[in-house]
């Protein structure tokens, strides 16, 4: 081959590279998050998954009684607290507010657009409209990539001193289980999207297709939050904080649970409570939609809901 | 015989440093093939003064030098050996937090006209920790400088 043909034949698998870098996912309308259609109910009815929204002037027994908001995961939406939410709602005293992040729950476009801090973004708005509203008794719950999204606040100073009581983390991500992320960077582009397998009924809730520019936006938030827990921080005085880990997780990676229970503190520098899980999956609160749930893991969710429901009571 | 110390980067975690050895002699294959004895640890990197995980890797090496006359030497290189990560709390005694090692790397090596030799490399890590098995702080990609003084020849 001439020097000339090795170049035009170079010339075509770039342009093969980079095309394939434009393109676009084959999203169905019909049945995928992706498209545009389906979007999250928190949308449509915000009066249904906001406590902020719901009640527009809390008397006073409502404002003491807990709140919990309810944050979900990367690529997942409102869906992923609804046993949470029919849980409390049987207990009748304590309101859930389940937040959608931000960039979350509409569009592949809006998801591929959205940073780090876009997804944030609702989380503090929400805890701001119940300190407005005078709430006194608020919480949080979040799982898997809400985690470090609030341990950010927490160590930012945007939320904690005044109305918080208790943290509960389901299957924080810190450390991912599939260490290829980390080259995300490199690979992405070339890549364009990840397509996930989920089950059907999981569809219309979780994002078929992962952007690679969310994917980059995700490691950079657990690469923050790693660092943040390296250098070490407290939590503000007055809240207690707890965390379930499953410890073969195959999203997050259980270490994760170290990596918190070392870097983050009580404000009085004693240990946060965290309690490891013998479960392999990811958000082990969350069965709704799984295929192949076993007692096993129903006792764990049970269990776990009615460990939240003894601290907040407390 | 050649010994020094090695600055080690896991690609999005921790500097583990160390110390290493290397040996190569005219009898085997020319000097062409190294061996090489090394131990890194975040006990000397990212976990000195803050609460990073305390974690060390004991590694054998053997690698095969490239242009072996020369200064400038390209060089890849097999290393096996044993990580140990500390967790240091007992709740966390159901996590796996020791593996054999198997690794890859590449890079460059070059000797200075005193007895000082400075290598580069990047490697890929086999048995990096997935979620459901090895230890979660194993990360795949890594990246290494070694400084050597040359013991004797």
């Amino acid at each position: 081959m001439t020097t000339k043909n090795k170049f035009f034949s170079l010339l075509a698998v770039l342009l093969v590279v980079l095309s394939a870098c434009s393109k676009t996912p084959d999203i169905d309308n019909a049945t995928m998050l992706d498209g545009d259609i389906i979007f999250d109910p928190s949308l449509y009815n915000p009066e249904l998954y906001l406590v902020s929204v719901a009640i527009t002037n809390p008397n006073e027994i409502q404002k003491n009684t807990p709140v919990i908001i309810a944050v979900h995961g990367y690529d997942a939406t409102t869906f992923e607290w609804d046993e949470f939410r029919t849980y409390c709602n049987a207990k009748a005293n304590i309101l859930v507010s389940q937040v959608l992040l931000g960039g979350h729950g509409r569009t592949y476009e809006e998801f591929k657009n959205s940073t780090w801090e876009d997804w944030q973004e609702p989380i503090l708005t929400e805890y701001n409209a119940l300190r407005a509203k005078g709430y006194t008794n608020i919480n949080f719950a979040g799982s898997s990539t809400a985690c470090p999204l609030v341990m950010d606040l927490i160590k930012k100073g945007k939320i904690g001193d005044n109305g918080m009581k208790h943290i509960f983390m389901i299957d924080p991500i810190v450390i991912p289980s599939d260490k290829l992320l980390t080259i995300i960077g490199l690979v992405g582009p070339m890549m364009g999207y990840l397509e996930t397998t989920m089950t059907a009924a999981e569809e219309g809730h979780w994002y078929h297709f992962r952007p690679q520019e969310t994917l980059k936006q995700l490691l950079n938030l657990t690469e923050k939050s790693r660092k943040d827990l390296q250098k070490g921080y407290n939590l503000p005085s007055g809240i207690r904080m707890k965390v379930y880990k499953s410890i073969k997780d195959p999203t997050a990676d259980a270490v994760s649970a170290v990596l918190i229970y070392k870097g983050l503190k009580n404000n009085d520098g004693s240990s946060i409570d965290i309690e490891m899980i013998d479960s392999e999956l990811h958000v082990i609160t969350r069965l709704n939609g799984r295929d192949n749930i076993t007692q096993h893991d129903r006792d764990i969710q049970t269990h776990v809901f009615d460990d939240m429901y003894r601290i907040l009571m407390q | 015989m050649k010994g020094g110390f090695r600055i080690q980067k896991a690609q999005k975690l921790y500097w583990e440093n160390g110390f290493s050895f290397d040996f190569a002699s005219p009898k085997i294959l020319d000097s062409r093939i190294h061996f090489g004895v090394s131990y890194v640890t975040s006990r000397l990197g990212s976990a000195m003064g803050s609460t990073a995980i305390k974690q060390d890797n004991y590694l054998f090496s053997a690698g095969y030098h490239f242009y072996h006359q020369k200064q400038f030497q390209p060089f890849t290189r097999l290393n096996a050996g044993y990580f140990h990560a500390d967790y240091e709390a007992a709740i966390f005694d159901v996590l796996p937090n020791n593996a054999f090692l198997f690794s890859i790397d590449a890079g460059l090596s070059y000797e200075f006209r005193i007895p000082l030799t400075v290598s580069l490399s990047a490697g890929y890590n086999l048995n990096s920790g997935s979620g459901t098995s090895g230890p979660g702080t194993l990360y795949p990609f890594y990246y290494q400088m070694s400084i050597f003084y040359t013991i004797f020849k």
